[in-house]
């Protein structure tokens, strides 16, 4: 090591440019890579550690408190796998919030007691106004998407009377949480909560919370549940587990680290290719010197070593800070995490992170970096000082068509990301839930046929089917079993293979089961003591209940279950707000319910199209940050390699401004053939980029467009950018004089 | 007086090429370089003279034959005992000097001192005396070589081929490149260091270049065509001067 330090600092010295892109690059990745695992390591922990630390239920369900029976509780208890039951009273009812991020935001939501007694699903009062009196307490997600603040107010609007309530904290909760759980709760001090059950008494309901033992399977635990509510002719009105809602929660944090992990992919090949091309071109242009080091008495390994030790050295010291970088970061980002999850937590420390990022990344540079420089071993030192190398060059037009095509990758990936949230949102929202109606009306018992008439007459009406999400029970727990009288007309085909029930024999099983069902097989399903069994005809996909869902045909699910009486209305216009209004009104009595499912979308839209806008951003500033250094790195290179050729221009007449240009525009047509290519690439590659990502969180098949018109744009944008960057690059050049040759 | 063999190089074979271009260099040549001497190779261009030089140095590897460098088969060595073989016996001095750009002339001598010790204070005072025995002053040694002079580069260039004490110091047109002011300093070093005792082999066809030396072999057909003895150089030794010409005449110079 002592032999090689004089040639090794020399190195260093030499080449200050060159090792500071390449730092900045592993910089960029270990910062990228860094945040990525941290986020994986942590916040799953943290949901786990704030689950724990609240004491939340595995398992609750609310039923209506008149149909609550003395033995219940009992049986609860009494279940397979369950190790504590706490019942704990609400109101629970639809509920409109005004002014949520700037409109109305219709959700079930359960409101409690904040005073009532409890060892379960405790609350955390993250933020504390003092204002108790008329106040309401507003889950984290409320403040995260919503904007409310804990000391403004909150209206809500229910069964059209108006509430309005002085925010009195945020409370931090692991039951509920957002907007893919369906439901959120809202919690009053003791005297408000008593006024507002007695106003609402109809609506007053029994939460029934379980803790199970470690092993306990849900799902049959759920089973179970469902199957004791329907002998006794109680209604379910809200079930959910722990499993699920994790899931949802931690869905964007999942994508996340996905995209981050496949950014990081990019950007380390491109410093790969960065450092491989600068090793090359050095034992290009100092192959005599490296002969000579070689006539002096060193070995190869000694020459190897001393090219490879200093990006070895850069890339450790620019993981580091990198790392450390990233630790600035990652609050912002557990931030925007929290608008989603619906919970927070300060990012730590993460020493198992650090080692893998540092490791990872030395390993990979030192790989890469010493097969770069292995040709040095091939090396004569008599043909190295006569300039022989016997290979080819070092290949800059196949880096920068490589790195630009990778840049365009990630443009493109960008672009399509952008343009399926913002110009085409349902394609983002079909991907990652299921029908999209503007409203879902629930009929009164036996008055289906009379709604249809009403919306087949509706010309506002685009189109209308029968549409329900009904438990249902397999031999090994529960599903969400999709209803509807004809698949054919459902706007959402979340079918990825085979395809959706025709029959009444038929079902399409969702991913989480499909391995135990292969098409074609059986499943006994039961609802209550009826039981049948159906014939699998494809998979479906279903990213809010983690797979564990079917597809029935109406007349199917009959064989075991009630008619269901709710119905997707999808209209031309925007104006779900006026048309339930308007039903409501007008068809009172065939009308149990109604769901503005279109303000649901918009605010769901709003959140994925906020957090998707800070990934486009990232995407971005990266893929500039990445032509700037490679450009800085070929443009260095060929300044320094063709000087005397340059001087030759000058003196025969060329201008600063014509030889700027020059250089700039030789790397046009690489530039511009790897963003073409990368256009056509991209109709194959994207749809597959896509398909890796969502499938990680349970999307399967995904719904994006490729727009061949935004990635022609994009090209076109990173073709002028890296023009630019290169005039920019290349003013170095006005300082070669054919005099200053000369003397050299 | 019975003179020490540093090297000796038999039956040497060496040729480039294939099939129909195939150019034979030498193919049964025999070289004995004495301790102690200064020997130059003479012969016209193409001749193999700087081919020759290196096989002996360890730089080349000789199609066939063997050479005993102070002992060793070098012919046997892989490459990496060949480096370690160069860096304790060989010295050497390029046309084109080939110090390392960027790095200042004490550091160029230094990378090559740290090969063989690991005192690097040792190394400096080496150096010191070393840059002073070639007239190159104290201000010069942080210079890099595009801010001296290509004489005070060539002599720098010698500095680090002896700052290892090398068994031989070998010499590729060592004036080739330089003027004759500068080239005279370089061979005034080399005058020097020949009589404190240090063995140089040097590849030249500078007349004057040659008569530094006390024995010319003369390459020919791939084959030592002829060898001659001057005796040790003195200033304004006609005598030898007048035997060396003879002597590159009879060579067909």
């Amino acid at each position: 090591m002592k032999k090689i330090s004089t040639l090794m600092l020399h190195n260093l010295k030499k080449a200050k440019g060159q090792y500071i892109s390449f730092g900045v690059f592993i910089c960029l990745t270990a910062f990228i890579i860094n945040i990525a695992l941290v986020l994986a390591f942590q916040t799953f922990n943290a949901y786990d550690s704030l689950f724990d630390k609240l004491d939340t239920a595995d398992i609750n369900f609310i039923i209506p408190e008149l149909q609550d029976n003395k033995t219940l509780f009992a049986e609860m208890e009494e279940i397979d796998g369950v190790s504590f039951v706490e019942k704990h009273g609400g109101v629970f009812m639809p509920v409109t919030v005004r002014e949520f991020a700037g409109s109305d935001f219709d959700m079930n939501t359960v409101f409690y007691n904040l005073d009532e007694e409890r060892t379960l699903n405790l609350l955390d009062v993250t933020e504390y106004s003092g204002m108790n009196d008329g106040s309401v307490y507003i889950p984290m997600y409320m403040k995260e998407l919503g904007g409310f603040a804990e000391d403004g107010s909150i209206a809500y609007s229910i069964d059209g009377k108006e509430h309005t309530y002085n925010i009195g904290g945020i409370v931090l909760e692991m039951q509920y949480g957002n907007y893919g759980t369906g439901m959120i709760g809202g919690y009053f001090p003791k005297a408000v909560y008593e006024d507002f059950a007695s106003e609402y008494s109809d609506d007053v309901i029994a939460e029934y919370s379980l803790k199970t033992t470690g092993t306990a399977d849900l799902n049959e635990i759920k089973n179970t549940i469902s199957e004791i509510l329907r002998e006794k002719g109680i209604a379910l009105l809200n079930i959910n587990d722990r499993d699920t809602s994790k899931q949802t929660r931690t869905m964007v944090c999942t994508l996340l680290i996905v995209i981050f992990l496949a950014l990081a992919a990019i950007i380390l090949a491109v410093s790969i290719f960065l450092s491989n091309f600068r090793i090359r071109s050095a034992i290009e242009d100092e192959l005599a010197q490296m002969g000579v080091l070689k006539a002096l008495g060193y070995t190869s390994n000694m020459i190897i070593a001393s090219a490879v030790m200093p990006y070895i050295l850069v890339g450790i010291a620019s993981t580091v800070i990198g790392i450390v970088l990233s630790y600035a970061v990652l609050p912002f980002v557990a931030g925007i995490l929290a608008i989603q999850s619906g919970f927070s937590y300060t990012p730590a420390f993460d020493i198992m992170a650090m080692l893998i990022v540092i490791l990872t990344l030395t390993l990979v540079i030192s790989l890469f970096s010493y097969i770069s420089a292995g040709k040095i071993h091939k090396l004569e030192p008599i043909n190295a000082i006569r300039g022989i190398t016997g290979s080819e060059s070092a290949g800059q037009n196949i880096l920068l068509f490589i790195v630009s095509f990778g840049i365009m990758v990630l443009l493109s990936f960008a672009g399509t990301l952008l343009y399926n949230v913002n110009v085409k949102p349902d394609n983002f929202m079909n991907t990652l839930s299921e029908e999209l109606p503007s409203v879902i009306f629930t009929a009164e018992d036996g008055k289906m046929t009379e709604l249809k008439e009403f919306l087949d007459n509706d010309s506002r009406v685009r189109l209308f089917m029968e549409y329900a999400s009904v438990p249902v029970s397999y031999e090994d727990g529960s599903l969400t079993a999709f209803v509807c009288e004809d698949f054919s007309k459902t706007t959402n085909d979340i079918c990825y293979e085979g395809h959706s029930p025709v029959k009444d024999n038929e079902i399409a099983v969702g991913n989480a089961i499909s391995d135990g069902y292969p098409i074609g097989n059986e499943i006994e399903l039961t609802v209550g003591n009826k039981s049948a069994n159906y014939i699998v005809t494809g998979y479906i996909q279903s990213v809010n209940n983690a797979g564990s869902v079917c597809q029935l045909t109406s007349e199917g699910y009959e064989k075991i279950g009630e008619t269901t009486n709710s119905v997707n209305v999808y209209l031309y216009n925007k104006n779900a707000d006026e048309f339930i209004n308007e039903y409501e009104e007008n068809h009172d009595a065939i009308i149990k319910s109604s769901v503005n499912f279109e303000q649901m979308s918009e605010n769901g839209r709003r959140m994925y199209t906020g957090i998707v806008s800070v990934i486009v951003m990232i995407l971005f500033v990266i893929s500039v940050l990445m032509v700037l250094l490679v450009m800085y790195v070929i443009i260095n290179g060929v300044i320094s390699r063709r000087r005397q050729e340059f001087g030759i221009y000058k003196a025969i007449g060329y201008t600063n401004r014509q030889l700027t240009v020059k250089t700039a525009f030789s790397f046009v047509p690489v530039v511009a053939v790897a963003s073409i290519t990368s256009v056509i690439a991209g109709l194959w590659y994207l749809p597959a980029i896509n398909n890796t990502i969502f499938s990680l969180i349970g999307a399967i098949k995904n719904h994006f467009e490729v727009s061949v018109w935004i990635m022609i744009v994009f090209a076109i944008l990173f073709i002028v950018v890296a023009f630019v960057i290169s005039i920019l690059l290349s003013a170095p050049v006005k300082k070669i004089t054919a005099y200053s040759l000369l003397k050299e | 007086m019975d003179r020490q063999t540093v090297i000796s190089a038999k039956h040497l074979k060496k040729a480039f090429g294939e099939g129909e271009s195939l150019q034979v260099i030498y193919s049964d040549l025999n070289i004995d370089i004495y301790k102690g001497d200064f020997t130059v190779i003479m012969g016209s261009s193409g001749a193999g003279k700087s081919t020759l030089m290196y096989s002996l140095s360890g730089m080349d590897k000789p199609d066939g034959g063997e050479i005993h460098f102070d002992g060793t088969d070098i012919t046997k060595l892989n490459n990496d005992r060949l480096a370690v073989f160069r860096r304790k016996q060989c010295g050497f001095v390029f046309q084109q000097i080939y110090l390392i750009d960027k790095m200042n002339l004490m550091d160029n001598v230094i990378a090559a001192g740290v090969l063989t010790s690991k005192d690097r204070e040792d190394i400096k005072n080496r150096a010191k005396e070393l840059f002073s025995l070639v007239n190159i002053p104290e201000k010069t040694w942080r210079k890099t070589s595009s801010q001296i002079s290509g004489g005070e580069a060539q002599r720098a260039g010698i500095v680090r081929a002896v700052i290892n004490n090398p068994n031989v110091l070998f010499a590729d047109e060592p004036t080739g490149a330089l003027n004759s002011a500068n080239s005279g300093a370089v061979l005034d070093v080399f005058t020097s260091l020949h009589k404190k005792g240090q063995s140089i082999v040097m590849v030249t066809h500078d007349k004057k270049s040659a008569l530094r030396g006390n024995r010319i072999i003369y390459i020919k057909d791939g084959k030592i065509f002829g060898e001659c003895d001057l005796g040790n150089f003195e200033q304004d030794n006609m005598e030898r001067t007048e035997k060396l010409d003879k002597f590159i005449k009879e060579m067909g110079w």
